[in-house]
């Protein structure tokens, strides 16, 4: 580079212009993620006796900890950890097929149609907590709704939000209600780049609506369905303020989701050294599903 | 689908039909309880209207929470996000998608990097960080993590460069300085970017709750989503779901409106937002 040829101004200026959002990702992403590995290793001071005492390095003592199940940090982790991996696989597991669906049966010209998106939408424009605080009505055991209908075919009716092996369920219905209309967005734009004369091509040819969408959408949407599925992965990993009205965890963390777990004991000095620890495993998490998806997406980006 | 005549356009209709309804059951209630005399089961009077129709849970919502200086917060919290956002953004995307320098694809990757480690994770950390720099509890602590935005240059450098580099060389030869050439050429030619970024940010934030509850103490700073969670934990005690929906009625229809005003470009920012 001629950089001693060129004015000291032009030589500056570019990193002017980037220095704003550069400093502000150093300091709310990457020193924050250093620092989590690092007081991941620490145990902080106990009590308020002990103010001022510096944290005591243990190694990976909290990490042990955590993934122990009889820790009582461990508990709650492993817990907690394996409901945010159902969380995630229902929600993936149910929401992307339906959001798949919703696209193909609104993805051609018809009447009202933008009523129609609309209808299955709409959730994923409310705030999560208010979405939550709708279906805590929903749910709700005396007066709610769900009970009600079960009630007039003569079930005695569920507790939703306070037993614990339908609390989880609970949150993951309420999850995919919201979610399916954003992922229905994805496979919209899919399916609009999927030439309308493949299919008048495939019907000459004698194949009905199932084998069209067996040979032709599913192969075709492939790249729309891995990039949902991913991002559906990381946004489950991260979703968690619902749970502020559905349940708060429920009963003995029988719903509680990871980065909620680490919202409940952010006020709690003494489990910083666990918090972190558990930080460390999310941020992993969602990491891997990030990195697949640049592998897989954004190859073709990295040009000049 | 002619092999078939009639049976399967038919079933297409009722599913549709049927998910439509599920989907849509959820807000006919939240609007019908929130009109329906308090902690009234569903079951007694119409199903749909009670046993009369009144605003008391709305009175009673009104007062519970000082909703004007929430939406009043709501609003500063969003277009105080945005409006720096939009700044950082378009200069950092500016040199990335135009200037050559050292080190420019490491620099780019370093930004990147909040797309891997979003700052919602980082959750206490963050809060140790907005404490060391004495900013909790103020307007610009709901803020800061977000006013740079890796997804935000990513956008528009993509939008950057498919604006032809003889728009930029025209106008430097009129003798426009830097600045204007970015506003003028750059600006205002990638205006469907600068709208899809805005809408993201302007939803995802309106709708943000766990870091402004962390981060705020003081009623007259916080959010709606904020003052939503106080009627919530309300309720809680004595399930008041009438006055809680008429509540988060209050809460959702701005977003709603805006989001009926702008369908189009809605569903179109949303698709390019996967990677928020």
């Amino acid at each position: 580079m001629n950089t001693s040829r060129r004015p000291l101004r032009s030589i500056v200026i570019p990193y002017l212009l980037i220095a704003p959002t550069l400093i502000l990702v150093l300091m709310f992403n990457v020193v924050p993620a250093i620092r989590t590995v690092n007081d991941s290793l620490y145990k902080p001071a106990r009590g308020l006796n002990s103010a001022g005492k510096p944290p005591q390095f243990v190694g990976m003592q909290n990490f042990h900890d955590i993934f122990d199940d009889s820790h009582y940090m461990g508990t709650r982790f492993l817990r907690t950890f394996r409901n945010t991996i159902i969380f995630a696989l229902a929600t993936v597991g149910i929401g992307v097929p339906l959001g798949l669906l919703l696209a193909i049966l609104l993805n051609r010209e018809q009447p009202l149609l933008g009523l129609w998106r609309f209808a299955v939408f709409y959730p994923s424009l409310l705030p999560l907590i208010g979405a939550a605080s709708i279906w805590s009505f929903i749910f709700s055991d005396s007066i709610g709704l769900a009970n009600a209908i079960l009630k007039s075919v003569g079930h005695p009716g569920l507790n939703w939000l306070g037993d614990r092996n339908l609390v989880l369920a609970s949150v993951i219905i309420v999850n995919i209600w919201k979610q399916a209309g954003y992922f229905m967005i994805f496979f919209l734009a899919g399916l609009q780049n999927i030439p309308r004369d493949l299919y008048e091509a495939a019907a000459l040819d004698g194949a009905d609506s199932l084998q069209q969408f067996a040979y032709l959408t599913l192969p075709l949407l492939r790249r729309t369905l891995l990039f949902v599925i991913v991002i559906s992965f990381i946004f489950a990993f991260q979703t968690v303020e619902q749970l502020q009205a559905l349940g708060e965890g429920g009963p003995a963390d029988s719903a509680n989701l990871l980065l909620y777990l680490i919202f409940q004991n952010i006020s709690e000095r003494r489990n910083w050294g666990y918090v972190n620890a558990m930080t460390i495993i999310l941020i992993g998490v969602v990491l891997a599903f990030t990195v697949s998806n640049f592998l897989l997406f954004e190859r073709d980006e990295n040009d000049s | 689908m002619n092999k078939a005549p009639g049976i399967l356009p038919r079933l297409v209709t009722i599913l549709k039909i049927a998910l439509a309804v599920l989907f849509l059951i959820p807000l006919v209630f939240t609007i019908l309880v929130s009109f329906r005399p308090e902690a009234e089961p569903v079951t007694k009077g119409s199903i749909f209207f009670g046993s009369e129709i009144t605003l008391v849970n709305y009175q009673r919502a009104l007062v519970i929470a000082p909703w004007s200086l929430h939406y009043l917060n709501s609003f500063l919290f969003v277009a105080g996000t945005l409006v720096v956002q939009l700044a950082t953004v378009t200069c950092a995307a500016y040199a990335f998608a135009r200037l050559r320098f050292f080190g420019r694809n490491l620099l780019l990757m370093i930004i990147l990097l909040q797309l891997m480690i979003p700052s919602g994770v980082l959750l206490v950390q963050n809060f140790r960080m907005i404490n060391i720099l004495g900013l909790f509890d103020t307007r610009i602590a709901l803020m800061i993590p977000y006013w740079g935005s890796a997804f935000g240059v990513l956008l528009l450098r993509q939008a950057f460069r498919e604006i032809p580099i003889e728009l930029d060389e025209a106008a430097r030869i009129d003798g426009a300085n830097l600045l204007q050439v970015i506003r003028h050429v750059y600006v205002s030619n990638a205006i469907p970017a600068y709208l899809a970024f805005s809408l993201v940010s302007v939803s995802s934030h309106w709708n943000e709750f766990l870091w402004p509850f962390i981060i705020t103490r003081s009623e007259e700073i916080r959010p709606l989503t904020v003052g939503l969670n106080k009627l919530i934990k309300t309720t809680d005690q004595g399930a008041f779901y009438g006055q809680l929906m008429a509540g988060t009625l209050i809460v959702v229809t701005p977003l709603v409106i805006l989001f009926v005003l702008f369908q189009r470009q809605f569903v179109e920012s949303f698709a390019r937002s996967g990677i928020r």
